[in-house]
C-alpha cells in the first residue's frame, strides 16, 4: 500500500516536473510564439527536422528584413492577395451547394442561402469581396505605377500583374451569370450582343461562350466551368510566378528618398501588421456581407426581358456604363485601355523613377483610375434595359423577299387612269 | 446549266398560263373588262373590294341593279335601278339580306338588326320621325367598305366604335338640336372601361354598344342601368339588389349603380372617399351615414391588410425566399379582398366584416413569415458584434506587440 502511494506520488511528481519543464522551455524560448509553439510540438527540432532542415528555412524567412522605405502603402497586393484567397474558400464551399443547370441554379442559391447554415454569409461574402478585390487591385496597381515599380528590371511582373487583372475580369464576367436570375441573364445577355458587334473575333468568341441560340443553360455549363474549373488555375499558375519574381527582384526601390538603416524584420514586425491589416479587411467585408446581402432578382426568363437591371459588381457596372454612352465604342475602348496598360513599360523608357519627371506617365494612370470609378459610380444602381441593349439591326424592309415564289403579273393589266373602256 | 434554266423558265410560265391557275391573284386583283360600272364609277371600286362583300361575290349591281354589261347611259342605268338611295332607302336595302335568316345562317351572322334598329333612338327619328339628322347602316358601317368585325381597321372593330360614335356624338352642333352633351368619348376614354380597353387591350371590357347596344342603341332607363352593368358585374348587381338600395332602385327612389358612380368615365369608388359618396344622401349622424363610415373603415383596414401582405412577399423574394406558400397565402387574402369590394353594395356590415377577418388572418401569416425572417437577419447583424469584438482585441495585441518589439 505504501509502495503504491509512493509510487503514485513519484507519477505525479514527474509529471508536474514534466509539464513544469515543458512550461520553462515554453518560457524560455526566445520568440513566444510561432517558433516556440512548433519547438513545443518537438516538430522542428525533432526527427523531420533532422532530414529537411526546415529550422534553417524557417530561421531565413523569418530573419529576412524588409528594405527600409516598405511602409503601409506596399500592403495592397497582400491583401488582394487575401481577398483571393476569401473568393477561394468561400467559392469552393459554394460548389458544395451551387447546381449549374438552367433548372436548378436559382433554387440552389435560394436553397443555400435560406436553410444551410451559414450559406447566406458564404454567398455574400464571395459577393462583396469580388467588389473589394477590384479595388484592392487597382490601389496596388497605383502605388506601382507611382512608385515606378513597372521599369526595369520588373517588366515581366508588370505584364503579369497585367494579365492577373484580365482573369479577374474575366472572373467577373463568368460569374455574373451564376445566379441564374433576371439581372444576371439579361446583363450576360445584353454585353454578350455587343461582344457579337465585336469586329473579326466578335462573332466567334460570342458563339463559343453562348453556346447556343440564346443564353441558355449551355452557357450556363461553359461560364460555370471557365469560373470554377478553368481560371482558378490560371490565377494560380500567374499567382506563383507573379511572387516568385517579386521574391526575386525584391521591393521596388523608393522613387522619391534614400531611406537609412536596415529596415524592417519580417518576423515579427511584418507578420504582426500584416495580422493587423488582414483581420481589419476580413472585418470590413464581413460586415459588408452581413449588412448588404445582394438582393435576389426574379428567376431568369429568356421571353421577359426585365424593364431594368440592377449590376451587383463593379466591373458590371463599368462596362455597362461604357455600353450605355458609347454604345459599339465600349468594349474597343475597354481593351484599348488593357492595351495601354500593357504597354506602358515597354513606352516608357524614361529611367528617371522621380514622380516629377514622370508626370506623363502618372496623369494617364491616375486619368483611368478616375475614369473607372466615375464609370462604375454612373452604372451602379438601377440601368435601364433599353439603354444598354443593342439596337435591332436596321433591315432594308424593301430588301427582303416575304415571298419566294414571285410570279409574274399574269391576267389583264389595270386600265391607266381615264382610258375609257368601250362605249364611247 | 443553261438548259437547266431555260427548262425552268418554260413550266414556270405553263404554271402561270394555266387556266386553273391555283397560284393566280385573287379577284380583287383582276379586272373585269366586261364589267360596265366601274367604267365611270371606278373610285368605289377600290373601297367595295376591301370589304367583305367583295370577298364573299357580291358585286355593283347585287346592290345597285342596273345593267352592268352595258357601258353606256342610259341602259347601263336601266331595269331595277338604285342610284344612291337615301337613308331610309339604305336601310330597307341591306335588310333585304341581312334580315333573311336563311340567308345569313351561311356567315354566321344575326338577322335581327332591323328589328333592333327599330327599337333605337335612331331607328325611331328616321323611321317614325323622318328625321334625316338620324344615321342609317350606313353611316357606321360605310356604304362600300364594309369590313369583317374582326378586322382591325373596321368601325366596328371595339377599338374603333367609340372612334364611329364619336363622329356625330361629338358634333356641337348637331348634339345641341336634341339636347345632348357632347363629353361621352373624353369620359369614357379617361374612365376605368377606356383605360382597360386602350391601354390594357383588355377587349372584355365594354365600348358604347357593350351598355347601349348597337344596332338598338338606348341609354338605359333607371331601372334598367343595374341590369346593363350586372351584365360584367354580376356579383355586384346581385348584392345590390339584395340590399336596401336594390329595393330603392325598384321603387324608383334611386337611379341605381349612377346614384353613386358615373356613367361614361366610371370609376370604382376608392375606400377612402366611400363615407363621402355615402354623404351625399345620407346625413352624417343617422343609422345610413354611420353605416357608410363603418363600410369606409372596413374597407380601408382589408386594403391596408392585403398592401401588407404584397410588401412582405416583395421582401421575401429579394431575400430570396421560397414564396409559395406566402403567395397562396396573399391570393387567398386578395380573393377575400375582391368579395369585399362585391359585397359591400349589399350595405350588410357582418358580412364585411366576417369577410375581412379572413383577408387579416390570411395577410398576417404572410406578414409573419416576412417578420420572422427579418428577426432572423437581425441575429444576422449580431454575429458582428463578436466578429469586430475579436478582430478589435486582435489587432490591439498585435499593435501591442508591435510596439514591444520596436
Amino acid at each position: 500500500m505504501v509502495k503504491d502511494s509512493d509510487r503514485r506520488r513519484e507519477n505525479k511528481d514527474s509529471l508536474r516536473a514534466s509539464v513544469g519543464r515543458r512550461v520553462e522551455d515554453l518560457k524560455a524560448s526566445t520568440d513566444s510564439s510561432v517558433l516556440g509553439a512548433a519547438r513545443f510540438l518537438g516538430l522542428l527540432y525533432g526527427p523531420i527536422d533532422r532530414r529537411l532542415r526546415i529550422d534553417a528555412a524557417l530561421k531565413k524567412a523569418l530573419d529576412y528584413r524588409l528594405p527600409p522605405h516598405a511602409g503601409w502603402r506596399h500592403a495592397f497586393g497582400g491583401v488582394t492577395y487575401l481577398l483571393f484567397i476569401v473568393q477561394v474558400v468561400s467559392g469552393v464551399l459554394m460548389t458544395f451547394y451551387y447546381r449549374p443547370s438552367a433548372a436548378e441554379a436559382y433554387q440552389s442559391i435560394q436553397h443555400m442561402v435560406t436553410e444551410i447554415p451559414f450559406g447566406w454569409l458564404v454567398r455574400d461574402l464571395h459577393h462583396w469581396t469580388a467588389n473589394l478585390l477590384v479595388v484592392a487591385m487597382l490601389l496596388h496597381m497605383l502605388r506601382i505605377f507611382y512608385d515606378a515599380a513597372y521599369k526595369s528590371p520588373r517588366e515581366t511582373n508588370w505584364l503579369v500583374g497585367v494579365l492577373l487583372l484580365g482573369m479577374v475580369l474575366a472572373f467577373g464576367a463568368t460569374g455574373v451569370l451564376l445566379p441564374w436570375d433576371q439581372w444576371a441573364y439579361w446583363t450576360v445577355t445584353e454585353i454578350l450582343g455587343w461582344v457579337e458587334a465585336l469586329p473579326i473575333f466578335g462573332g466567334l468568341a460570342a458563339e463559343f461562350l453562348t453556346g447556343d441560340a440564346v443564353v441558355s443553360g449551355a452557357t450556363l455549363s461553359r461560364y460555370f466551368a471557365l469560373h470554377a474549373v478553368l481560371l482558378p488555375w490560371i490565377v494560380f499558375g500567374l499567382l506563383t510566378f507573379h511572387f516568385l519574381l517579386v521574391r526575386r527582384h525584391g521591393v521596388a526601390p523608393s522613387p522619391v528618398k534614400k531611406h537609412e538603416g536596415e529596415g524592417m524584420k519580417f518576423y515579427p514586425q511584418h507578420l504582426l501588421r500584416s495580422f493587423i491589416l488582414s483581420v481589419l479587411v476580413l472585418a470590413i467585408v464581413f460586415s459588408l456581407a452581413s449588412l448588404f446581402p445582394r438582393p435576389f432578382a426574379p428567376l431568369a426568363d429568356p421571353a421577359v426581358p426585365p424593364e431594368t437591371i440592377v449590376p451587383t459588381w463593379g466591373l458590371v457596372s463599368v462596362s455597362l456604363t461604357a455600353i450605355k454612352y458609347l454604345g459599339a465604342w465600349g468594349l474597343p475602348l475597354a481593351g484599348l485601355v488593357g492595351l495601354t496598360m500593357i504597354l506602358l513599360p515597354l513606352t516608357d523608357r524614361n529611367p528617371d523613377l522621380r514622380p516629377g519627371k514622370r508626370v506623363g506617365s502618372l496623369l494617364i494612370a491616375f486619368g483611368l483610375l478616375a475614369m473607372f470609378m466615375v464609370f462604375w459610380a454612373a452604372g451602379s444602381g438601377e440601368q435601364a434595359l433599353v439603354d444598354i441593349a443593342r439596337p435591332p439591326e436596321v433591315v432594308d424592309s424593301s430588301e427582303v423577299d416575304l415571298n419566294p415564289i414571285r410570279l409574274p403579273n399574269v391576267g389583264p393589266t389595270p386600265p391607266a387612269a381615264g382610258t375609257p373602256q368601250g362605249g364611247e | 446549266m443553261k438548259r437547266l434554266r431555260l427548262f425552268f423558265a418554260v413550266g414556270a410560265l405553263v404554271v402561270v398560263s394555266s387556266p386553273g391557275n391555283l397560284l393566280a391573284q385573287s379577284n380583287r386583283d383582276r379586272i373585269d373588262t366586261s364589267y360596265g360600272c366601274v367604267t365611270c364609277h371606278s373610285e368605289n371600286r377600290a373601297n367595295f373590294l376591301e370589304g367583305i362583300h367583295a370577298d364573299y361575290g357580291m358585286r355593283c349591281h347585287d346592290c345597285h341593279g342596273g345593267n352592268p354589261r352595258s357601258f353606256e347611259l342610259p341602259s347601263a342605268h336601266s331595269g331595277r335601278f338604285i342610284g344612291a338611295p337615301n337613308k331610309v332607302e339604305t336601310v330597307t336595302l341591306c335588310a333585304s339580306c341581312h334580315s333573311d335568316a336563311d340567308q345569313m345562317r351561311q356567315y354566321g351572322l344575326p338577322s335581327g338588326q332591323l328589328a333592333e334598329f327599330r327599337t333605337s333612338r335612331h331607328g325611331q327619328s328616321l323611321l317614325v320621325e323622318g328625321n334625316n339628322d338620324a344615321p342609317t347602316c350606313t353611316d357606321c358601317h360605310d356604304a362600300h367598305l364594309v369590313r369583317r368585325e374582326t378586322d382591325a381597321r373596321s368601325n366596328v372593330y371595339p377599338t374603333q366604335i367609340a372612334e364611329t360614335c364619336r363622329r356625330c356624338h361629338e358634333d356641337a352642333a348637331l348634339m345641341g338640336r336634341y339636347d345632348l352633351s357632347t363629353t361621352q368619348y373624353a369620359d369614357f376614354v379617361s374612365g376605368a372601361h377606356g383605360r382597360a380597353l386602350y391601354e390594357e387591350q383588355n377587349f372584355s371590357s365594354p365600348t358604347c354598344i357593350g351598355c347601349h347596344g348597337s344596332h338598338a342603341a338606348l341609354p338605359a332607363r333607371p331601372q334598367e342601368v343595374v341590369n346593363v352593368c350586372a351584365e360584367c358585374h354580376e356579383l355586384v348587381g346581385r348584392a345590390f339588389l339584395d340590399g336596401p338600395h336594390g329595393e330603392a332602385t325598384n321603387t324608383g327612389e334611386m337611379s341605381a349603380c349612377l346614384s353613386c358612380h358615373v356613367s361614361h368615365d366610371s370609376e370604382a369608388i376608392p375606400n377612402a372617399d366611400i363615407s363621402e359618396v355615402c354623404g351625399a344622401c345620407h346625413e352624417a349622424g343617422t343609422s345610413a351615414g354611420t353605416l357608410g363610415d363603418e363600410i369606409e373603415s372596413l374597407m380601408i383596414a382589408a386594403e391596408s391588410d392585403v398592401e401588407g401582405a404584397e410588401e412582405a412577399i416583395t421582401e421575401l423574394r429579394l431575400a430570396g425566399q421560397n414564396v409559395a406558400d406566402a403567395l397562396f397565402r396573399y391570393q387567398t387574402a386578395n380573393t377575400y379582398y375582391e368579395q369585399m369590394r362585391m359585397a359591400q353594395h349589399r350595405m350588410d356590415v357582418d358580412v364585411l366584416e366576417e369577410l375581412g377577418r379572413r383577408v387579416a388572418s390570411n395577410s398576417n401569416e404572410v406578414r409573419n413569415t416576412a417578420e420572422i425572417r427579418a428577426e432572423r437577419r437581425w441575429e444576422h447583424k449580431l454575429m458582428l458584434l463578436p466578429i469586430w469584438f475579436f478582430a478589435l482585441s486582435g489587432i490591439a495585441l498585435a499593435v501591442f506587440k508591435l510596439r514591444e518589439s520596436a
